[in-house]
């Protein structure tokens, strides 16, 4: 059924290390149609910013993905490497 | 302070709903949520006890669209918390600002699978614009003002506050300045000012394409004198219904998949569509490919996911509207345009000389919203009625037409009537419904006899699900499936046991005696109006067609 070929992303997220932002972050990315590939995450302990690396990929354009992350009230910032 | 006790948890709740100036909220008790009942008894804020969760969500829906206020609702834990959910989603879809607190099990009992434990947290995640789960006495006050921060930062919505019970009942003595959260929060705007200003000079047939984001940004006022003064033809979605003026002359109503058909087939042969608090819902655009094929695209809005998100804009404008409209104000010269749209629209003209002595559903509709009062607020359920009223009545503000436009919610128009009521209770407020949809809700006719609320509900009768069996009957080659419902109550006896007036009429000739006894009763009124069960709404555009291949009536 899919048309356009399936892309694939890293995105690398900033967001304060808060309640359950990890689950919001994968409840989106599947819900807006794209697939989960990997991911990695850690925190600083200093700063409570935790940093998502996520590997995504989808037919859809990532622009879409990144404004619904970033709409989320604890993220900090989004940055997309293509790694097609 | 002149309580003895010491402040609770709960006390704190209600100090800080009255900061923010909330006078009622609507909720129903319970085991994990009794702390914060215990202290509603001192506070200042007025209850009102639905008889449904679901109906205190949606009363708070329509309390906050009714009166541009945050909506409050409170339920208890597990079945309470998640009987919540669905005015949530509604609320966040149609993007309401609603604050709802659950009360949550014990913080040790969590995760134990305790008595009506559930994760509502988890639940919320994808039905609240943000939610939180208190976790220790002291976020409280600071995750209570938060939430009506968020709430109405931005593209507003609903948000979930999950406050355990030990959390409600812990003592607490800190107070935090609400002021120092409350600031507008909303990003850069991205405004293409320039290159929109070119679009709209080059324009030659330009459409003015409004939304609910309209009457959310406040933005009334600025779209109508956008509209005159440069002339341009106007179409509404159904959220944004009221913000036009319909005396305007190029206004055309509704556009869509239910729209007129001057709307449709003006916005499909625009050239450029200025899109303001719109987002290209698939139910306006029908086919989006073929959907104002050839036309260029301003994009207004508050949030940037819906800039490119089913349209790429060529000139996309995110922040305040009420800002950012007045600055492409400028003459046009297109009184081609306009008289090609103004024939179009009289060519196109509702008709209500329906044969028989049968109720036509449109035509009583129209007569309600010519008899009723100015400022009347009116709710829909979902469904035909919720098209017709669409259709054949006109609204001066956003504020007064409540539908649940994007989740589509059957049960919303009672329970959003009662809040609306509740929050303007010097305006009249009917309700508009269908046979199907109101027994969804049905329980919360308790909630109008205890409070001796006075809504009007005009119930549209054609013992059917209408919209779903006209589906049938067009594209599902008449195989009628569950769309009976010719076995339903006796409505008028049903509403007479909570004490409600109700009127029955199944003539023409009884509509306007019928109509008028019903505005001029002073409490709660039914009057049920039978129609036929074959009569469609229409024009309809058929799924996967663009909106200039519309059915209409035979």
């Amino acid at each position: 059924m899919n048309t356009s070929p399936l892309n694939n992303y890293t995105l690398i997220i900033m967001t304060d290390d808060k309640q359950v932002v990890l689950e919001r972050i994968l409840q989106v990315t599947r819900y807006r149609g794209f697939l989960i590939n990997g991911m990695t995450a850690k925190v600083n302990t200093g700063t409570n910013i935790a940093t998502i690396e996520l590997f995504v990929s989808s037919e859809r354009p990532i622009s879409l993905l990144i404004d619904q992350i970033n709409k989320l009230v604890d993220i900090k910032s989004v940055d997309v490497e293509n790694k097609a | 302070m002149t309580d003895s006790k010491p402040l609770t948890g709960g006390g704190l709740l209600f100090k800080v709903l009255e900061q923010h100036g909330v006078n009622h909220v609507f909720g129903y008790p319970g085991g994990a949520i009794m702390p914060i009942y215990d202290a509603l008894v001192n506070s200042n804020v007025q209850h009102f006890l639905c008889r449904h969760e679901q109906g205190a969500s949606f009363s708070a829906v329509g309390y906050a669209r009714a009166s541009g206020k945050v909506g409050v609702c409170m339920a208890t834990s597990g079945p309470g918390a998640t009987n919540l959910i669905t005015g949530l989603a509604d609320a966040l879809a149609d993007s309401i600002p609603v604050v709802a607190i659950t009360g949550q099990v014990p913080t040790a009992a969590m995760g134990s699978d305790a008595f009506q434990e559930t994760d509502i947290f988890g639940l919320s995640l994808a039905c609240t614009k943000h939610s939180f789960q208190v976790s220790h006495i002291d976020e409280l006050e600071e995750v209570l003002h938060k939430a009506f921060e968020i709430a109405l930062e931005g593209r507003q919505g609903p948000v979930l506050v999950d406050i355990p019970k030990d959390i409600q009942m812990a003592s607490v003595e800190q107070t935090f300045d609400a002021s120092a959260h409350l600031k507008n929060k909303v990003k850069l705007p991205l405004a293409d000012i320039t290159k929109a200003l070119d679009l709209l000079a080059d324009a030659k047939q330009p459409i003015l394409y409004v939304g609910g984001g309209v009457g959310m940004a406040n933005a009334v006022e600025e779209v109508r004198v956008f509209a005159k003064e440069t002339g341009i033809p106007s179409v509404s979605t159904l959220k944004g219904l009221g913000a036009l003026d319909t005396n305007d002359k190029n206004y055309l109503g509704m556009l869509g998949m239910h729209g007129t058909k001057a709307a449709n087939l003006a916005v499909h042969d625009c050239d450029l569509l200025i899109a303001v608090g719109a987002r290209f819902d698939d139910r306006v655009t029908g086919k989006l490919d073929q959907f104002a094929p050839g036309a260029k695209v301003i994009h207004f809005d508050i949030d940037t996911v819906e800039i490119n998100k089913r349209r790429v804009a060529d000139a996309p404008i995110l922040g305040d509207l009420k800002e950012n409209l007045p600055l492409l104000t400028m003459s046009l010269n297109i009184e081609n345009w306009q008289k090609t749209v103004q024939q179009l629209k009289a060519d196109c003209a509702w008709r209500y000389d329906h044969p028989g002595e049968r109720i036509y559903a449109p035509a009583v509709l129209k007569e309600v919203s010519e008899i009723m009062p100015k400022n009347t607020c009116v709710t829909t359920d979902v469904g035909q009625h919720q098209m017709w009223a669409a259709q054949h009545m006109t609204f001066d503000d956003p504020s007064n037409f409540l539908t649940s436009g994007s989740m589509g919610t059957m049960g919303f128009g009672l329970p959003a009537a009662i809040g609306a009521q509740i929050s303007r209770p010097h305006h009249t407020v009917i309700v508009v419904s269908g046979d199907g949809s109101i027994m969804m809700n049905i329980q919360e006719l308790a909630t109008i006899k205890r409070y001796q609320i006075p809504v009007k509900i005009l119930l549209i009768d054609n013992a059917k699900l209408g919209m779903v069996r006209q589906w049938q009957d067009l594209f599902f080659d008449g195989r009628l499936s569950e769309t009976d419902l010719s076995d339903n109550p006796d409505f008028c006896m049903l509403a007479q046991a909570f004490d409600i007036k109700t009127r029955q009429i199944t003539q023409k000739s009884e509509v306007t005696a019928a109509i008028n006894e019903m505005l001029d009763h002073d409490g709660a009124f039914l009057l049920q109006v039978k129609i036929d069960a074959k009569d469609n709404v229409w024009p309809l555009v058929p799924p996967n067609s663009a909106n200039n291949e519309m059915m209409e009536s035979e």
